[in-house]
């Protein structure tokens, strides 16, 4: 079994190679090599993934002693397992989406694009799959160099500056550097930087430094996943990046950030106090709130986009915090829910995101503007893109069935779960992160209703000389799967959160799936160790149904608390689907082919109050539609009013109101301005020593000569 | 003392441009005057002189446009004439000074297709563009109104005015039909949602064209009209007209019957009030009041139609007095009735005043300021609640209303709970005024017959929303050649959009009732 | 905000009596001109003096249409033969070739009021029946602001050309069965403004007309047994207007 999993691996880096190489020597079509290699090679690195997690087999291959510094390690474990097959299923549709965006964009360059996604792609599994630190770092550089190159190199406006590039090759690079020396700490206390070895000697390691690693860790990596205070890089890079790049970037990347903060926090050195996953349930929350904030209030589709994945990523934070919190009080069934919660919603989030991005891709590509105050009414245009991206903005506004749902819904009632924390403060965050997380759901539905409403219903906004088609298969195919995914994994939890559990589970020290999903299914040998009376309850409502044709342990989802309180919550999203569609149909036949028979439909123009003729123009806006939520939480935009004109014709004939708000992100206001403003300063001072006078120069070096001395001579007295 | 030392005054500034008129009292001046001096002559009267302005009459004369800007203040009215021949049909705007012009010349632009020059904003009035081809100008005396119609074709690109400059500014339309029982008009707010930044009211959807319809129709019929285009003030429009037509013909009107005209009027006003305190209770959603008003409101309406056979007054007034003449004791009972209501009204503005939660809705909402109000030359209870204490009743009396004390209520806050308290204090006045009307009442014919003669004047009246000017000209067989009405909503929705702005959605009902506009009034 | 609740009980009920009795407060009706037997001298003389044509002649006997008083009492008042006025409030008419409402509508219906070009009397009518004196809620009577709820559009006005699009927009919009009620002698024949280039000759030139209620304007309570006829349930005319006798008004 192992030997299949290398396999696939092996086939996956050969594929990245081959690509590459195939790119470098063919003149053109090289959309083609990025869409077949692509699939194949995300198609193998999913399936690597499932195989090893489903086999159990795990393996740590040491790969090459560097000398005098460490050995490179190769390693799979049920976590790395896990973000193979998500980054997997989200790089297959995203490697058809970008050849399809090649074949249509001539500003991309095709060879240096497809040369740097499958290097990106092999950089990216790399990390995965890196058994130590040594290797994790080189592969994340390569990552986030690529991520730089592929932002800077392709971009698609000509008058774009590279600003948001160095942005996010400056804020990776610093993050970077802090996880490094996150590792650095971590390594230097437990003498090795195996990551197996470290978790073996992990609980040795003191307080200080535990904190110390968790800081630098959760911050370093905290900046490609887009948390609070280190996120300021990410709605400007996810604008500047091309179309086709941007999906892997929100389904992919982010992930990685993540991956990083479990990694070190979660596998190699779990929490031994309550304090660090406090602070990462807080930032969460922070994250969440901020996040869903701007991403309402925003009117372009990708800059939107990007703050609604800092808000995701939020969400996710805030379920690993819960976990860590969990798992530092001894629980640890509540911790492997927690952990499943948050791996469960970072699947969610790379399908439904990318499956956005599709959408707002297209959209973009086929209208010409991702300002939703100018489209409007593209359902009648682009009926296949707006099913798919309707899809999506259900799964990520949380509704059921699709997936966000079933891990927007877990999350938050694992903070009920707080109930069996004994600290009352501990409680009390609990309960404040639960309500921060209830307005974020709240808030993203408006956000989404906003979105799909503004730009594919209504009336037509866009200039009537645009012609507006639906994209060609190339956009709609990957749409349509990640759609298709999204419904399935909203319906279908009870056979997710186990596969999922396999590497939640062993982080937390309890089986996930026994936690979540009862084995309610009697052909499951689990079944019997169910307490009868408990399973004769349920299957009275129904819980046995589906028992005769489908596998796995049932199809509801339950936490079980204890003898006081049975049940702490249970759902069934396979049912509810199941119920849903009864309903609906019922409604249609109750009234349509019963109630209404044989009475004619009639259909009537929209009420306009009468007006002759509704202008598009008479139509709320995007940003009229999103003002309400900017009046309230003005306290947190702090706009500043930059004009507020009036031009008036003797006196009272006004001829123009011009006014303009200026809203400075609340990050940028609070961190990035300060820092950048005492970089600025320190700068400024070292260049006033600068001055180009030479007997200044000379002094400073005899300056630095003496400084050098007195330190040499007051080491040498010790 | 008259208007005489305009005179001085007139050709001190503007020496041997401008040609004054007196008649005998003084009361009265006619300045003629060149093209040239125009905008500046109004302007001086209207921001120097301490003029208010009452509208523009245009006439189409045999071979001369003759237009009247008519002024007026506590000594008299004064007309300014700047004629032309026929074929000139651009006139030099006045509202560089006078803004309360604006709409006024608007209308003469729309009606005659004069050209004032200087306007910044001509066009689409009355006469839609999305519902009028250009170069309709039906107040000319040569109109065909089937070619005009069998002719039809619009601007069907019409787009609304819109000057908001702001990153998802729209425009928000309201109307023509909108709410549970309200006139029709059409309302397009420009906003980035939440509140209004600029207002522009799209009235005229009940243009009836009355002053086309008067014109050849004998001075009874085209009572009718007067008393008709907007019933709820139609006692205070009917004896407009009525004044202006025993002017020309020299009529004196015995003396109960200026004193019924007086008490009638007031009784309208008073249930007018009624209504208007009514909707505003019903805009802020208080529902107690709004029935307790309802009640006052309907009690005034019945009291009205047990006096006079009509719940609005109709049908009573007549060229030379009243048609019929009331019973003293009809007059004290309605009277007794009024005051009961009154002192009922008085409670529930005690109660309101106490009331936090309907304070708080109207208490600096909607606010304009004492120098636009009387820049856009606002009338009747809105201008007085924003510190413009004029009223017709006391600068230019008529009816015998000299011989009346009364008060005139005037507030300086300007918003809408100011507005409220000048509607409670006037109904007030009207009760004060009607008491000592019964007692004026005396034995005597209420109709003078009137010999009709060709002529024209200017009728005046306060009516319950402000001053209201009737232009009448008759011709030898008492025929009417010109009728226009300047009435006082056409002047308060001119100024709504003040009270509007800045402010948001959800208070626009409460300023919508607060101005207590008459689209009927407005749209004639 | 409790002195409201006290302050409203203690004002007790003052809801008409009508439809279950008759309502007898003066100066709830303004009346309509009736017909009868006139001398030919005083008949011509009661024709020639109704400027909106309501009398004309028929066997010997002068016919009052009602439809066109707009209430300007110039038959009743200052002059020697005066016509018969009636002093009643049940007047609606109803126009043949108007399909029924279905019986799921007797109860209550939900009225969409549309002023096309009122004078402001009609609409301030219609407004009073919201008032305690009339109450409409209590028969079932609901104003709702938009047509996609409405049952029944009372239309007030002539018509004027400019609401004309907005007449249809709204009556398209209406969900079938739906009826028009016209009010008022402007929307029944035009009324004063008929002559107008831009007024149509009543709402029935623009809507498919199925009652119509006579006044200018017409009294709350006329327009109350306007809307109980439109449901099916309106009493019946003669019984009630005998119990009326007549008013104060105009000596």
């Amino acid at each position: 079994m192992i030997a299949w999993t290398a396999t696939f691996i092996a086939i996956f880096f050969a594929l990245c190679g081959i690509g590459i190489l195939g790119a470098l020597v063919l003149p053109s079509r090289h959309g083609i090599v990025l869409g077949w290699i692509g699939c194949l090679a995300s198609s193998a690195l999913a399936l690597a993934g499932a195989n090893s997690l489903l086999a159990g087999t795990i393996f740590n291959r040491p790969l090459w002693a560097v000398p005098g510094l460490a050995t490179l390690t190769l390693g799979l474990d049920p976590l790395s397992a896990v973000f193979l097959i998500i980054t997997g299923l989200v790089l297959f549709p995203a490697s058809i989406f970008a050849a399809g965006e090649m074949g249509r964009s001539s500003r991309l360059n095709g060879r240096a694009f497809t040369i740097q996604m499958l290097a990106l792609y092999a950089s990216i599994g790399l990390i995965f799959l890196a058994g130590d630190a040594l290797l994790f770092l080189l592969a994340w550089e390569m990552m986030s160099i690529i991520c730089y190159l592929l932002i800077v190199s392709s971009r698609e406006k000509e008058n774009a500056q590279a600003g948001p590039g160095y942005l996010l090759l400056a804020m990776g690079e610093a993050g970077t550097l802090a996880a490094a020396l996150g590792f650095l700490l971590l390594a230097a206390s437990a003498g090795t930087l195996d990551f197996n070895a470290i978790h073996l000697v992990a609980p040795d390691i003191g307080e200080g430094v535990r904190w110390a690693v968790f800081l630098l860790s959760f911050f370093g990596f905290g900046v490609k996943a887009g948390l609070v205070p280190v996120n300021f890089w990410l709605p400007q890079a996810y604008e500047a990046a091309p179309r086709a790049f941007v999906p892997v970037l929100a389904g992919a990347t982010l992930n990685l950030g993540l991956y990083g903060i479990l990694r070190v926090n979660a596998a190699a050195m779990p929490a031994a106090h309550v304090g660090p996953g406090l602070l990462a349930l807080l930032i969460g929350v922070v994250t969440a709130l901020i996040g869903i904030l701007y991403a309402t209030t925003d009117n372009d589709l990708k800059i939107m986009l990007a703050h609604s994945s800092i808000e995701n990523a939020g969400i996710i934070t805030a379920g690993l915090g819960a976990g860590m919190v969990f798992l530092a009080a001894n629980l640890p069934i509540p911790a492997a829910i927690a952990f499943a919660a948050a791996l469960y919603h970072l699947v969610n989030h790379s399908l439904f995101k990318t499956l956005l991005f599709f959408g707002a891709g297209a959209v973009e590509a086929q209208t010409g503007t991702r300002n939703m105050d100018k489209l409007g009414g593209l359902i009648r245009w682009m009926p296949l893109t707006a099913l798919a991206f309707l899809a999506g903005t259900l799964s990520i506004a949380a509704l059921p069935p699709f997936n966000g749902f079933a891990s927007e819904w877990l999350t938050l009632q694992t903070m009920l779960r707080a109930a069996e924390l004994s600290t009352p403060g501990v409680k009390l965050i609990f309960a404040l992160s639960g309500a921060g997380l209830a307005l974020t759901a709240a808030l993203a539905v408006t956000c989404f209703v906003k979105v799909f409403a503004m730009s594919f219903l209504g009336m037509r906004r866009l200039d009537e000389t645009r012609r507006v088609i639906e994209p060609k298969a190339g956009a709609l195919v990957p749409m349509f799967i990640l759609a298709v995914l999204c419904l399935l994994f909203g319906v279908l939890p009870t056979y997710v959160i186990p596969v999922l559990g396999l590497a939640a589970g062993p982080l937390a020290g309890a089986s996930t799936a026994d936690a979540l999903v009862p084995p309610f299914f009697p052909s499951n040998p689990a079944h019997n160790t169910l307490p009868p009376e408990f399973v004769s309850d349920f299957h009275n409502i129904g819980a046995q149904v589906g028992q005769s044709f489908l596998p796995g342990r049932g199809l509801v989802v339950l936490h079980r608390g204890g003898a006081e309180n049975p049940v702490v919550f249970a759902m069934s999203t396979a049912y509810m689907f199941v119920v849903l569609i009864v309903l609906l149909l019922l409604t249609y036949i109750i009234v349509r082919v019963w109630l209404t028979r044989g009475r004619k439909l009639s259909r009537r123009a929209r009420w306009d109050g009468g007006v002759r003729r509704l202008l598009p123009e008479m139509t709320y806006t995007a940003t009229g539609f999103s003002n309400p939520v900017r009046v309230v939480f003005d306290a947190v935009f702090r706009p500043t009013m930059v004009e507020d004109t009036r031009e008036t014709v003797s006196e009272h004939f006004r001829t123009a109101i011009l006014r303009e708000k200026e809203r400075v992100h609340l990050v940028d206001k609070l961190v990035f301005h300060p820092v950048r403003a005492a970089v600025m300063k320190l700068a400024r001072g070292l260049a006033s020593l600068h001055h180009g006078r030479l007997n200044a120069y000379a002094a400073y070096v005899l300056l630095m000569l003496l400084a050098v001395m007195v330190i040499f001579l007051l080491f040498q007295k010790v | 003392m008259g208007l005489f030392e305009l005179k001085e005054k007139i050709e001190q500034r503007w020496p041997g441009q401008a040609k004054c008129l007196f008649d005998a009292k003084g009361a009265e001046c006619e300045i003629t005057c060149g093209r040239e001096v125009l905008p500046w002559l109004c302007g001086w009267l209207f921001l120097g002189y301490d003029c208010s302005y009452a509208g523009l009459v245009v006439e189409e004369g045999a071979s001369q446009w003759q237009l009247r800007h008519v002024f007026y203040n506590d000594g008299g009215f004064i007309h300014v004439l700047p004629g032309a021949p026929l074929a000139e049909k651009t006139f030099p705007s006045i509202v560089e000074f006078v803004h309360a012009a604006d709409w006024h010349e608007r209308e003469a632009e729309d009606m005659f297709g004069l050209v004032f020059e200087g306007h910044p904003r001509l066009g689409d009035f009355i006469l839609h563009d999305d519902a009028w081809q250009e170069n309709v100008e039906p107040m000319r005396r040569g109109f065909d109104s089937h070619a005009a119609m069998s002719r039809r074709k619009p601007d069907t690109g019409w787009r609304p005015h819109r000057i908001v400059r702001e990153p998802g500014a729209f425009v928000m339309p309201i109307g023509p039909k909108f709410s549970g029982v309200t006139e029709s008009v059409h309302f397009l707010l420009e906003t980035v949602g939440e509140d209004v930044i600029r207002f522009t009211p799209r009235l005229f959807y009940k243009w009836r064209a009355i002053e086309k319809l008067a014109e050849g129709k004998k001075a009874d019929d085209v009572l009718l009209l007067a008393e008709r285009f907007a019933a709820t003030t139609a006692f205070a429009h009917g004896l407009a007209f009525c004044q202006a037509v025993e002017c020309i013909c020299g009529t004196e009107v015995p003396e109960r019957a200026k004193v019924l005209r007086v008490f009638l009027a007031e009784l309208e006003r008073l249930r007018q009030h009624a209504g208007a305190i009514q909707e505003i209770c019903e805009s802020t959603a208080l529902v107690v009041a709004a029935s307790q008003s309802g009640i006052f409101e309907e009690e005034m309406l019945r009291a009205s139609g047990g006096l006079t056979g009509h719940r609005y007054l109709f049908g009573l007034l007549a060229p030379g007095g009243l048609l019929c003449d009331l019973a003293d004791n009809a007059c004290r009972v309605a009277l007794e009735r009024s005051k009961k209501a009154l002192a009922e009204l008085n409670e529930l503005e005690r109660r309101l005043r106490v009331s936090s939660s309907f304070l708080d809705r109207l208490e600096e909402v909607g606010s304009v300021a004492s120098e636009t109000a009387a820049a856009y030359g606002l009338l009747g209870p809105i201008a007085r609640a924003s510190g413009v204490v004029r009223d017709m009743r006391r600068a230019r009396p008529y009816s015998g209303y000299e011989k009346f004390q009364f008060d005139i209520p005037g507030e300086q806050e300007g918003d809408g709970y100011a507005r409220l308290r000048v509607l409670f204090a006037e109904a007030r006045q009207s009760v004060r005024i009607m008491e000592q009307a019964v007692a004026f009442l005396q034995e005597g014919p209420v109709r003078q017959p009137v010999e009709l003669r060709a002529g024209a004047a200017l009728g005046w009246v306060e009516a319950p929303r402000g001053g209201a000017f009737h232009w009448v000209r008759l011709d030898e067989h008492g025929h009417i050649v010109r009728y226009h009405v300047a009435p006082p909503s056409f002047a308060n929705w001119h100024g709504f959009h003040l009270a509007v702005e800045k402010f948001a959605f959800q208070d626009f009902p409460i300023m919508l009732s607060s101005f207590d506009l008459s689209v009927a009034e407005n749209d004639r | 905000m409790s002195q409201w609740v006290f302050n409203g009980i203690r004002a007790g009920i003052k809801t008409t009596a009508y439809p279950k009795g008759a309502e007898t407060a003066a100066g709830t009706t303004p009346g309509l001109p009736a017909g009868g037997d006139f001398g030919a001298a005083a008949a011509r003389a009661l024709i020639e003096r109704c400027p909106t044509q309501v009398f004309s002649l028929a066997d010997g006997k002068v016919k009052a249409n009602v439809r066109r008083c707009i209430h300007c009492y110039r038959c009743v008042r200052a002059v020697e033969n005066k016509a018969n006025w009636e002093q009643t409030y049940e007047w609606t008419i109803t126009r043949e070739g108007q399909n029924e409402f279905l019986s799921a509508f007797k109860k209550s219906i939900h009225i969409l009021v549309v002023d096309a070009g009122d004078c402001g009397a009609c609409l301030n009518e219609v407004r009073q029946l919201n008032n305690p004196y009339y109450n409409m809620h209590r028969l079932g009577f609901f104003i709702t602001p938009t047509p996609r709820h409405a049952d029944v559009l009372l239309a007030v006005g002539p018509g004027t050309d400019h609401m004309r699009p907005a007449l249809k927009k709204i009556y398209d919009a209406m969900p079938g069965p739906k009826k028009v009620v016209a009010v008022g002698a402007c929307a029944l024949s035009g009324g004063v403004f008929a002559e107008s280039f831009v007024c149509a000759n009543g709402i029935s030139d623009v809507l498919p007309v199925a009652l119509e209620i006579p006044g200018n304007p017409p009294p709350p309570l006329a327009i109350l047994h306007g809307l109980l006829v439109a449901t099916g349930r309106g009493p019946a005319a003669s019984v009630l207007s005998m119990l009326l006798s007549g008013s104060e008004a105009a000596k």
